[in-house]
Parts: C-alpha cells; structure tokens; sequence
C-alpha cells in the first residue's frame, strides 16, 4: 500500500468551478519553502510512524502548476532526502498531481515533466462535451469557459501519460450530458473515466431518473460501438449494487486519517477536505502542525471509522449498498454536530439510479457476449481502471 | 433512555465532574426557568440533580428546590452543606479536617500532581465516608511517566480498600471499587442518560458545554420553551461509541466532553482516558484476586488479564482485512 502525502501549495486557481468543494480559494495561503521544507524533515525523519511501502507525494490547490517553482523544489528535495536517509520510500514513490490543465504546455512544467516523467501521474480534469465542461468549469472573473483552453493540451498529455484517465464530475446541471461527455472524452483518446456524482446536497425530486436515463443510454452507447472492450467508465462496474455484509463488509469507504495533508500555514489535516477551506460549516479538524508534530488523538476517530456505526439504519439494510460511496469531509460537513460519525445521504436516490443502469449494462452486455460466444474472452482481457481514488 | 435532570442553580455552581466553571460571577437561574425544568422534570419521569454555588440562595429556591424528589450536589465550602447527598471537594486541602458523614458520598476533583503528592493524605478518606468518587481535572495532561505514577498511586488506594475489604466493611472508590462490583458500562452517558438545564434557560448535554466558550452552542439541545432536541442524538450511545463498545474498563466515565476536546469527536476518547480507565481496571483485578485469596468476593465477577492500556492498539483495523 503507498500512503498519500499531500501538499496544499496554494489556494489559488484560475478557475471557479461552480461545483468546487473548495469554497474558500483565495491567491494569499501559498507555502513557502521554509513550511514545505519543515514539513517533509517531519516526515522523512519520523519513519517509523510511516510505515506504509510506497509514497504518493500528492500536490493540490487551488491549481498546483500554478507553483511549479516551488514544487520543482520540493521532489527535488524529496529525492535527494529519500535517498540519503535511505528512507525505505525511495524504492517506490510517485509525485501525483490534479491539473485543469491550463498550464500544461508551459516551459517550466514541460521540463518539470522531463524530469521526473518516471514517478509522476498527472491526470488533467476535462469534463466532457465543450458545453458541459464550460458549464462548470470557468474562468474566475470573466466566467468564460475553459475548455478550449485545456482540449488543446491532451494530446500532448496522453502522449506522455498515455495509460492516465480522467475524472468527471456531476453536479445538478451536468446531468444532461453524461452520455455525451463521456463519449466525447473517449473520443479525445481518454479511454478510462472516473466519474462521479457530487456528495453534496444538491439533488432534488426526478433528477434520479434523469440520471438513470443517461446513464443507461451510455451504457447503450458503450456497448453498441464495441468501447467495453477496451474502455472504462466508473459507473459500471459489477461488485456495485449488492447487499453489504454488516460484519465481514463493514469498512470505512475512504481513506481519511490514513492520508496527511499540509497547508500553507504548515497545519497536518487527515485529508484536504477538513481543511478550513474546504468546509462550509465545520472548523478545520487540525491535527498537528510542522513544529508539534502529529496528535494521535485527533486521529482516533478516524482511524476507528467503519461503515455501519457512521451509516443509519437504511443504508445498513439497503439492498444495493455496494458502491454507495461517501466522503468523510462532506459527512463531517453536513453533520449535525462535529463528529465524523453521521453519514450524509444526499445521493442515496442518485446510487440507486445508478445500480439500476448498472444492471442493465452488465445483463445487456453478457447477453450480447453470450450470443456471440465471446464472453470468455471478455472475462480475460477485461479492461481495468488504473486511477487511484481516495 | 434520558433518566436525570442535572440542574445548575447558579453560574457559579461548582463542579463536580473533569471541566471548570468558567463564570465567576453569580447568575442564579430565573425562579421561572427553575419552575419550568422542575416541571419537565415531572412530564419526563426525570430525577433531579441539583448543583449548588458556594453561596446560599434564597428563600423562594429553597422551597422550590423541595417540590420534586431530587439529589443535591453541594460544594464542601457551602452554608448548606449539611444537606448535601454529594460533597464536593475542589481542593484536597479542604476535605483535611472536614468532619465527614459515614454515610455521604464525596467528590474530590484534583490535579495529577496533587493527587501524586497527597496519595498517603487522599487514602485516609476511604474508610471514612460512604463513598469517595476521585475525579482527575487535567486528564489531558497526563504522559507515559503520570501513567506510572497514577499505577503507583491506585497501588496504593488498592492496598487500602483490600485492607477494607478483608476487614468485612464495604468501601467505595470510584476508580477502584466500582468495576470490582460492574458486570456491564456503567459511564457519565451525558446525552443519552441524562441533560443538563443551566442557568441560562437552556439545556446543553453536559455542564461542561455550557462552560465551553467554543461549544456551548454546538452543544446546547434546546429550551424550556420548545423543549429537548439533541442533535445526532444516537450518537451519545454506547453502541455508536466505537472503541467503548467493545471496553470492559466498566468503570470509565467515558466523558464526551473529554471526547470531543481531545480526539474532536464526542463518540471517540482519547489515549490518556483510555489508559487511565484501564490502569483502574487492572488494579480492580488485583484487589479482586488478592481479597478472593481470603474469602468469597464477588464469584461471579471476571476481570480476565490483557496485555494492553489502550483498547484502540488492539482494535479491528478494517484497512488491514
């Protein structure tokens, strides 16, 4: 397993995605390379509390390449230290990063790239369709989209990250054109999607069975144009949509409290969304700082975390449970007090719209399989997601 | 199942559990308001415990205060005193000399260090008084090294209270005695066993919120006007408390209060409470086997040997199944 270690290099971006959890952007919290510096001495000197096998140096914003100097600094001191500690993470570690993909052509980020192509994974956030993508994904002032702005620079991308996908987020106003936009996206050469709905409250009454009709209809598409062979979509996956367990199926979901993150101010937080700036309601849940260290206290809740003491009642006997996901830090949000403890259900409808296209996906693609005589070769060579998600 | 009304007479009533007041300034509750949670007491089947300032109150409270059946718990330096059901000690200094009744109980709220250096002072009262419940005000203060005093410290109290034991007489000290006698949780459950009316009007889970400057409003859970509403309110259950649930330090106050200012979530605790409860709870076990050595004690009871002081070392770690 590799631990994911995140730097929040800045705050800034150059675009205000309407759906951007991060609601408290702003371009004055930018690290410094003093807290950059303290923070990974911390780490790399406190091996034994880090013990996972590999290392995902994570960089997020805001948009990250906006700090490209600061982050060329910082792997290039995390190699040089991992190798001279011998820190057992210099055998397997990888700079990761989350771009809108504005900057992606630029000199410094080209060399950057060069550099470090062996241990890096870039994967640039492109919506889909230029209408869905500019619905969401604009310029902050001007309110102009960015998707010309990006498109131009995939090719480049999936030239040096040829095996990478793509995230695609639904919010309210995207449910219209998933099937489009996935479409269009593997049409750009993308062919792995993940793609999900927001966890926020945002849903309302009908917008699930719109979802489920355009989610059928990309399973339809899929399908009928040969993409399941060697194609993926997050939406369809067969272990979603089946009864949990309530003993041997009680694991916590996401991996909040395993992570670290640390932000400008040199503050450790068990994952980027229980950051103040990312938090509507709540207070940050600190749980150390570059000086003191981590305490372990704040952590225990965490770490403590499974899926039926957080979930009510329905979720624990819901018969389509598998693949229902949450996100601690909206769970926390949304909570009735601060606790981690109370599961936020805003997309329980949009999940069982979901399962319903997922099964139509699975039992109208083995039909097909079966009656060409092909599902066996299906079953071997099956096409499998290479993202990583939290 | 809500059981207990604590009520705080005045702003200044003292504590008689971890947290301290932070009001020095005398506020009565309204005689209105003290009507009025009397009252819902009654609605509600609720037994009431009030808590008293060092200072006397007046006339009208005092009759009030007799209307229902209730427990008062009353600082050692009040005028009223005598007609407490539960003294409370600030300070050890105060309980040297105090002419104590056999038959009442007493809290005793002290620092580690002072508890460490009056151990010799502190063991006198058990055999005293009819129950001495020591509550420790800076748990989240104490390290590995306060760790080993408090062991030597509950070495200590343990020798006495089997001394007491074998000698045929019934002593009572919370952090010792109780898990001998607990076959199941017995903790403070504030939120789900019992509510707070304060002098404000307002219920909070716990006294310890009505003093917290940043969570008396997270924590308060309504008004004598609309009435009890407690947020995530299962959550103060111990089924929802996942370490806890799976504890036999029975003794454990398990203070949410403690929770949420050191771990941030009222449903977990921290590692100081967790290795104090089992410090306890291991010297219960030695005391129980000690005394059994000599006579029939508590046959049915089982506190079996660990190998731990934090039961979160040897939780399920779901990440690693």
């Amino acid at each position: 397993m590799r631990k994911t270690i995140t730097f929040i290099v800045t705050k800034d971006c150059q675009l205000a995605c309407k759906y951007c959890y991060l609601i408290g952007k702003n371009n004055k919290e930018r690290m410094s390379w003093d807290v950059a510096k303290q923070a990974i001495d911390y780490i790399l000197s406190h091996e034994d509390d880090f013990q996972d096998e590999g290392i995902i140096w994570d960089f997020i914003g805001g948009e990250p390449f906006l700090e490209i100097d600061l982050i060329d600094k910082i792997c290039d001191y995390l190699k040089e230290q991992m190798f001279t500690r011998n820190h057992h993470w210099f055998n397997d570690y990888m700079f990761s990063f989350t771009t809108n993909g504005l900057n992606y052509q630029s000199e410094k980020l080209q060399k950057y790239i060069a550099k470090n192509i062996d241990h890096l994974s870039i994967t640039i956030t492109i919506d889909g369709t230029e209408r869905k993508h500019d619905l969401n994904r604009i310029y902050k002032g001007s309110g102009k989209g960015s998707y010309k702005d990006v498109v131009k620079n995939i090719p480049l991308w999936l030239k040096q990250f040829p095996t990478v996908g793509t995230k695609i987020t639904i919010s309210r106003e995207d449910i219209p054109y998933i099937k489009e936009s996935v479409m269009h996206v593997y049409g750009l050469g993308i062919t792995d999607v993940h793609i999900n709905c927001v966890f926020e409250d945002v849903f309302k009454d009908g917008d699930d069975l719109l979802f489920e009709e355009q989610v059928e209809a990309l399973a339809d598409e899929i399908i009928d144009n040969g993409y399941y062979k060697d194609h993926v979509c997050s939406f369809f996956d067969e272990s979603i949509g089946k009864p949990l367990d309530p003993v041997k199926r009680n694991n916590n979901w996401c991996g909040a409290g395993r992570m670290l993150s640390i932000d400008a101010a040199g503050n450790f937080y068990p994952c980027t969304r229980f950051a103040q700036y990312s938090l509507r309601d709540k207070k940050a849940w600190i749980i150390g700082n570059v000086n003191d260290g981590i305490d372990r206290n704040k952590l225990r809740p965490f770490l403590l975390l499974d899926r039926c003491t957080q979930s009510p009642q329905k979720c624990i006997d819901c018969e389509v449970a598998s693949g229902c996901a949450w996100c601690q830090g909206e769970n926390y949000d949304a909570a009735e007090i601060p606790t981690l403890y109370q599961r936020a259900t805003a997309i329980c409808k949009m999940h069982k719209a979901q399962v319903r296209a997922n099964n139509y996906y699975w039992n109208k693609l083995y039909r097909k399989l079966e009656l060409e005589g092909l599902r066996e070769e299906f079953e071997e060579n099956r096409p499998v997601s290479n993202q990583e998600i939290c | 199942m809500l059981q207990y009304l604590i009520i705080l007479l005045d702003d200044t009533s003292t504590s008689y559990c971890h947290y301290s007041p932070s009001q020095s300034q005398h506020q009565l509750i309204a005689l209105a308001d003290l009507k009025a949670g009397i009252r819902f007491a009654m609605k509600e089947n609720l037994m009431i415990q009030y808590v008293y300032p060092a200072c006397d109150l007046p006339q009208e409270y005092k009759e009030t205060i007799e209307t229902i059946d209730h427990s008062k718990i009353i600082p050692s330096n009040s005028p009223m005193v005598e007609e407490a059901d539960v003294v409370v000690f600030n300070n050890w200094k105060d309980a040297v000399g105090f002419s104590f009744d056999e038959s009442a109980t007493y809290v005793l709220r002290i620092c580690k260090e002072d508890l460490f250096a009056q151990k010799e002072v502190i063991g006198t009262f058990i055999s005293k008084v009819a129950r001495l419940n020591i509550v420790l005000i800076d748990v989240e203060t104490f390290t590995e090294n306060d760790f080993s005093r408090y062991k030597s410290v509950l070495d200590s109290f343990g020798k006495e209270t089997e001394k007491l034991y074998k000698a045929g007489m019934s002593p009572q000290l919370n952090v010792i005695t109780d898990r001998i006698a607990l076959s199941q949780m017995n903790n403070c459950n504030a939120g789900s066993n019992n509510i707070t009316l304060a002098p404000d009007g307002r219920f909070y889970i716990c006294p310890a919120f009505y003093y917290s400057a940043e969570d008396k409003e997270t924590f308060c859970v309504g008004d004598l006007q609309s009435g009890l509403a407690i947020k995530a309110a299962k959550l103060y259950k111990l089924a929802y408390a996942p370490l806890c649930r799976i504890c036999d330090a029975y003794q454990c106050k398990r203070c949410v209060w403690i929770n949420r200012k050191m771990t941030f979530d009222i449903t977990t605790p921290s590692h100081e409470q967790c290795v104090l409860a089992h410090l306890e709870r291991n010297t219960s076990r030695r005391v129980l086997e000690s005394v059994r050595k000599e006579k029939e004690f508590y046959p049915e009871q089982d506190i079996k040997e660990i190998d731990y002081l934090d039961p979160f070392d040897v939780r399920i770690d779901w990440h690693k199944i």
